[in-house]
Formats: C-alpha cells, structure tokens, sequence
C-alpha cells in the first residue's frame, strides 16, 4: 500500500515527519482527508483536529492545531501550525477554565484566544473512527 | 619595586576574574547549544513557509491592503531600520558591530535624501541609539528573550511593524543582525523583510517548475490565503533572525570569554615568574646584608 510523507511544522519545531497512510486536515470550509497521490491543493487552517492513520488505517496520532497552512502534492502533506498540542495532553477543565475567563473580555486578542479554546473543546468532544 | 604582598594581591585578584570568566563560558557554551538546538528546530517552518510563499507570490497582483506585505506601496522614500542587538554585553564585538552597520546604513540611506527611522531590538543598541541618534527611534524592544519566550517574542515586534506599515508610516523595512555562522562567527547581515524579498531565494528552481506550481487547487481562494501567509511570513522572519541573534550572541560570548580566560592564565604566569624574582630578590638582598655584617666585625 502507498503511503505519503506527512510534516507537521510549528514555528518552534517538527513536530511530527514520517510516512504514513491518510491524514485529516481542519481545512478552513471543512475538513478534508488526504491519500496518497492526492492532488495538489494549498489551503488555510481553521483551528481543529489533524488525524495521522497508519498504512493499514490505524488511527496512529490526532493533533490539534490552532490554525495555519496544509500543502498537498501527490508525494508530500505538508502542515504548517501556528500552535499544535497533541489531542490526549489537552486537559479539558483547565480550557473551560480559560474559556469562563476569556468570555468576559473584549479584545481581539481575546475573542481569537477564544475561539481557539472552544475550537479545542470541539475537538475534544466530537467523534472520530480509530480505524477506517 | 613594588612588594611581596601587593603581588600577592594581584595574582589574586586576576585569579578571581578567571574564575568568573571560565564560568562565564561554560554557561555561554550551554546556552549556545540550547539556542542552537532552537534555531534549528525553527528552520524546517521558515524554509516550507517560504517554498509555499515563492509558488504564490508569482501569482499575486499588485493590490490594496495585506498584499502590500509583498508588492510594497509604491514609494521608496520612508525607511526603517531594526538593529538586533544584545540584552546584555562582555560578548566581544558583537554589539557594537551591529550598531557600526546600523550607523553607517542610516548615514548611507540618508545621503541619498530617504527619511530614516530607527526602531532597535535589544538593550545594548536601544541604548546607543539613544546616546546618538535620540529623534530619529520612534519604538524599541529590549528583554525580548527569545529563548524563554519563543515565538511570542517575535509576534511582538512584527504586530508593531505591521500596524507602522499599515498606518502608512514608512515604506521599506530593513533588519540588521548577526547571522550565526558558527560558534566563533557571526556575519553582520542586512535583510529586508517589508515588503518581502522572494527574489533571491527561490527564483532559480521557479522557472523550471513554475508551471507545476500553477496547477495547486486553492483552497478557500489563492487571495485569502495569501493574506493569511504574508504577515505570517514577516513574524516568522523576524523570529529566525530573532533566533540567529540569540545564538550568535552566546557564541560570540563564548569565544570572548574563551580569550579572556586564556589572558587571565597568562597574566597569573607572568605575575607568578614576578613574585618569584622579587622574593628572590629580597633573599639575596637579605643574604649580601648578614654576609657584609659578618665580615665587618
């Protein structure tokens, strides 16, 4: 069975670079899943869930990123994240906590953080398959 | 000649700076591996960001608002210079070169009737610039720290730019830094980064290939994701250089502590060989005297 080469970038390091079988990207109109000899599309992020499933469609990592930039070829899934915490270190009461803080204020930078943190709730709590 | 004791005292005292010396190296080679360890993890972001950059920005048109990140505003008459600096000094030439490039830059620009303004990361150039060009800095960064606060730190400087930029308030951005080289070089290196410069880097492999990179579906549109890239890009420039500079300044750090260590040891041997004659000295001096009494009796 082909595989692809996925690369998980943040601005701080890589986070993830290997062979694998399908990844699911948090495109900014919907999600979208990437095989092998996929075509070539460039989209932006919105904040969600990137699911890494092995050759044989075990699901082998699930990310969550708070947005950025996915490069697809035929070869090579690039993802380009501006902040990425893997799924099962989330702890969700510390983001609920931040969201009760986060809902009073007005600020951008606020609105975006919470965004964000209800964006990871989301991720937290929505289903996906362990296997496909 | 100066006596016994005060010797002493000196080789003592040099001895005590080598001590701080040594260990100021030591603690520089440390934190050099770390921010090295950092600026290379930074590099596979910056290089995707730029490859992905390069196959759209053939693609842009010239336009209003967040594409003037790369096509510019038209004028070239407006500058502003970020010289990156150290927080803190005893690293050898390393701040003070920045601060000569920056100093000479300015003067060049402004010879050729541009407005220059300066806009200085680190304390020890926010400082300089302070002392001999106070009216031309409208902003400065100082205890960015880099290395603690990552990415953040670069938000910062790059969210200020971008609202100048955006404001209308000057045309081209130029930054001056020292590019780590290794851990005994840095090379004094000028980038501009508003509006960005795609020319250099990728031009070569574009021709090739530029009609396979046409063919990228875009998703939701080719605009929309450039101006989620651009300003991006500008954070992401600045905290590679933001990087280098940390790096480079531990490693400058390093090699002048090195020297200065290596200084201490030979001004203790020089002392050490003083001491001895002096105390020689005496001995002999003390000698002629008992011999010269005895024989006079």
């Amino acid at each position: 069975m082909a595989t692809i080469s996925f690369d998980l970038v943040s601005p701080e390091n890589l986070i993830f670079n290997d062979e694998v079988g399908m990844i699911i990207v948090p495109g900014k109109d919907g999600d979208f899943g990437v095989l092998p000899g996929h075509s070539k599309v460039m989209s932006s992020l919105r904040p969600g869930r990137v699911m890494v499933y092995g050759e044989d469609k075990n699901l082998l990592k699930a990310f969550f990123v708070s947005g950025g930039f996915a490069e697809v070829n035929p070869e090579k899934c690039i993802v380009l994240a501006e902040s990425v915490n893997e799924i099962n270190t989330i702890e969700k009461q510390s983001i609920e906590k931040e969201i009760e803080e986060l809902s009073g204020q007005e600020t951008d930078v606020a609105k975006d953080q919470l965004a964000i943190a209800k964006a990871k709730i989301e991720a937290l709590d929505s289903s996906f398959y362990e296997k496909i | 000649m100066p006596s016994l004791k005060d010797i002493k005292t000196q080789i003592n005292s040099v001895g005590s700076t080598k001590k701080i010396t040594s260990a100021m190296k030591m603690v520089a080679a440390s934190k050099l591996r770390r921010s090295q360890e950092k600026a290379e993890a930074a590099r596979p972001y910056s290089s995707r960001l730029e490859e992905m950059l390069a196959s759209l920005a053939s693609s842009a048109a010239s336009g209003e608002g967040i594409i003037k990140l790369l096509t510019g505003t038209g004028n070239d008459q407006n500058y502003v210079v970020v010289p990156v600096s150290a927080d803190r000094g005893l690293c050898g030439g390393f701040n003070s070169s920045i601060n000569k490039e920056t100093f000479r830059l300015v003067k060049s620009l402004e010879d050729d009737g541009k407005n220059v303004q300066l806009m200085p990361v680190g304390k020890k150039s926010r400082d300089f610039f302070n002392r001999v060009m106070k009216d031309k800095i409208f902003d400065s960064f100082a205890d960015l720290n880099v290395s603690v606060n990552g990415y953040d730190a670069a938000l910062q400087v790059s969210n200020k730019l971008q609202e100048l930029y955006f404001d209308g308030k000057f045309d081209k951005c130029i930054i001056v830094f020292n590019k780590f080289k290794s851990a005994i070089s840095q090379e004094v290196t000028q980038q501009q980064i508003i509006p960005l410069d795609v020319s250099d880097s990728s031009k070569e492999e574009n021709v090739d290939d530029s009609a396979a990179k046409a063919i990228y579906d875009y998703e939701p549109d080719e605009e929309t994701i450039l101006k989620d890239l651009l300003p991006k890009n500008v954070s992401i420039q600045i905290f590679k250089v933001l990087l280098d500079s940390d790096a480079g300044e531990h490693g400058a750090r390093m090699a002048a502590m090195d020297n200065a260590t290596r200084n201490a040891g030979e001004m203790i041997d020089s002392l050490t060989l003083k001491y001895n004659r002096t105390r020689q000295a005496f001995i002999t001096k003390e000698l002629i005297e008992i011999i010269s009494g005895a024989e006079s009796i």
